[in-house]
């Protein structure tokens, strides 16, 4: 179990009492109000352990009837007429809408629980019923199109009740709608162009967004990962369609993914969401993964002719021009907003455009930019101010790695720029080491 | 108690009605007032997560030529009327952008276009079974693939809107055929 700070001062208070530090009075004190505290913060971590458990159980038993309704349904029940076969799918529905009708006139009054289970039951009874007319009526279509009308007519109940599993839900949806309409041929409406669209109706849970709701840390990395998905199959649908004459070639298709993840790391916060730990911003590590790794791509100039050749031809589609678009406002805002780390980590996406005129010294901007960048992370620490140094020093290896597979340089060579920069990092460190030192003794 | 949570949730929940509701009417008005098409086509037997088995039609006529002048596009609605042969069974003849007089026309979608030659996307490709008959019928399929009058989709037309009302092959519905298989 975590450590709480209750319980680190509790076990530190007969050490302080014997070293003279705590009178007798003044331990007996501590000692009574943090047992009082830590006991009091032990009891709620178990109530909210136990309604989490609760919320889980519920859920699944929810998903598990709906489940077993449809599946049936699917059985197909042939034998009877079409109307006691409909009943079999509305009377479930009714049930489950008087449930939930109910939860929504008590309003906060209801366990978390029972409020995901009416959720999910009435969006599972309302699968079974789209489903069940389908089947009685040969109805055709791919299962992707019974999704779309399914999760549509589910969506109210994530702010009528509100029901977070219907949420998750309508979320996986819109992702798996998205991504089976990548490679059709339709028309717009009834492509992946759709999900930033769809995507809207949760836009009160994307971090950031000022109003009340605050996601919790599962529902923003579900919602980044559904955004990469979703947008990424956006891009490579609208590429295909509307885009260049390489259209469907994966030279077009990474820049674009790679103008998504600049957009999703310049993503707007506000500043109680910029303060928040990296772990709560899915958005800003995966997007940062993503760009680190196209622009250690470019850094080889075996890939220079590959990533310009994208990037050329995707400047004929209308998908890239929004693109740049959206990110160069993001990026206006990131710069007011002084989050100056995520300009430079989303300019990498850029770098390929910056190189053009340079012909093939991709690889050489891609290095001596990447290179700075991890020379930045680290110093911006040692300057006292927020930086990332085992982000920058993992950059700096990475390049140093990427570099050892570079043939046109000698081992010799390599292995003494190698060596040089590795003890001027050592030098570096411990001149900064004894500096910090000095500064602490100074203090008084 | 708000008032809007609850007005919401009753939309919510009358929509969740009105869409499959709305669903049942149209197929229902086709198949009572709808003129029967009979086409002959192949059905053999997959699976479906959410509406269990079924048997995928395909209608022997997977093309339709259109008038000269008449330029389709791949993915793009067009109507078309039937004529039916001395068998009974119907092939699809006339195109046309708009609904044609009368009301025993389909509205379909075309596939790909080469010349004037367009494949049709069927609006119906399913037929839901029960899982005691789907097996049965996929080893019926593999037997009577070869015979000469084959499967026929009894299709309802009306206004556009096609219903699948039946398979059948010489004359009996294919279910009947099923049952009986395995008595």
């Amino acid at each position: 179990m975590k450590s709480s700070p209750h319980r680190w001062l509790l076990e530190h208070i007969p050490e302080w009492e014997r070293d003279g530090l705590l009178t007798a009075e003044a331990a007996r004190t501590l000692r009574e109000r943090h047992l009082a505290e830590q006991a009091s913060e032990e009891a709620h971590s178990g109530l909210a352990h136990s309604r989490l458990a609760q919320i889980v159980t519920g859920s699944l038993g929810a998903l598990l009837v709906g489940l077993g309704l449809i599946a049936v349904i699917g059985y197909n029940w042939d034998d009877f007429s079409r109307p006691v076969r409909l009943s079999f799918a509305f009377l479930p529905l009714l049930a489950a809408q008087l449930f939930s009708l109910r939860i929504v006139l008590r309003g906060q009054t209801v366990a978390t629980w029972v409020r995901e289970c009416a959720g999910l039951l009435q969006a599972l009874a309302t699968g079974a019923c789209l489903a069940i007319v389908s089947q009685m009526y040969n109805l055709g279509g791919e299962w992707p199109d019974l999704l779309f009308w399914w999760m549509l007519l589910s969506l109210p109940l994530v702010w009528v009740l509100p029901s977070k599993a219907v949420a998750v839900f309508y979320l996986t949806a819109v992702t798996v709608w998205s991504v089976s309409r990548m490679d059709d041929v339709g028309p717009w409406y009834n492509s992946p162009v759709m999900y930033p669209v769809l995507l809207l109706g949760l836009l009160p849970l994307w971090p950031g967004w000022p109003p009340r709701h605050v996601p919790s840390v599962f529902m923003r990395w579900l919602l980044t990962m559904s955004a990469i998905v979703g947008l990424c199959g956006a891009a490579t649908f609208a590429s295909n369609t509307w885009g260049p004459a390489l259209a469907g070639e994966s030279q077009t298709d990474l820049w674009l993914w790679t103008l998504i993840a600049a957009v999703l790391v310049l993503f707007p916060l506000s500043p109680s969401g910029m303060a928040e730990s990296l772990g709560r911003k899915p958005q800003v590590v995966l997007g940062s993964l993503w760009l680190l790794g196209y622009g250690l791509a470019g850094t080889f100039s075996e890939s220079n002719e590959f990533l310009l050749e994208g990037v050329l031809e995707d400047f004929t589609g209308p998908w890239t021009w929004g693109l740049l678009a959206v990110m160069a406002a993001f990026m206006m805002i990131a710069a007011f907003r002084q989050r100056w780390a995520v300009l430079a980590i989303a300019a990498i996406g850029l770098l390929p455009v910056i190189a053009y005129p340079l012909a093939a010294m991709l690889n050489w901007v891609s290095t001596v930019y990447l290179f700075g960048l991890g020379v930045m992370f680290i110093l911006l620490e040692f300057t006292g101010r927020r930086g990332s140094p085992r982000l920058g020093a993992a950059l700096l290896c990475a390049l140093i790695i990427a570099r050892m597979a570079d043939s046109q340089f000698s081992l010799l060579t390599k292995g003494l720029v190698f060596m040089v920069a590795g003890v001027a990092f050592l030098v570096f460190n411990l001149a900064m080491t004894r500096q910090g030192r000095g500064h602490a003794l100074k203090t008084p | 108690m708000k008032l809007l949570p609850v007005i919401l949730f009753g939309f919510a929940a009358l929509a969740q009605w009105a869409a499959p509701c709305w669903q049942i009417w149209t197929y229902e008005q086709v198949l009572a007032k709808g003129t029967l098409i009979k086409l002959k086509c192949a059905a053999p037997d997959p699976y479906d997560l959410w509406r269990g088995r079924f048997l995928a039609v395909r209608p022997a006529q997977s093309q339709v030529t259109a008038p000269l002048g008449l330029s389709l596009e791949r993915g793009q609605p067009f109507f078309a009327t039937f004529t039916t042969g001395p068998d009974g069974l119907a092939t699809l003849s006339g195109v046309s952008l708009t609904p044609p007089a009368g009301n025993d026309y389909i509205r379909l979608r075309a596939g790909s276009v080469y010349d004037q030659t367009v494949t049709i996307e069927w609006p119906f490709e399913r037929f839901y079974l029960n899982e005691k008959l789907a097996p049965e019928a996929d080893r019926w399929f593999a037997e009577s693939i070869r015979t000469d009058g084959g499967i026929v989709a009894e299709v309802r037309v009306d206004n556009g809107r096609g219903v699948l009302a039946d398979l059948s092959v010489e004359g009996r519905p294919i279910r009947e055929i099923l049952k009986q298989r395995l008595e």
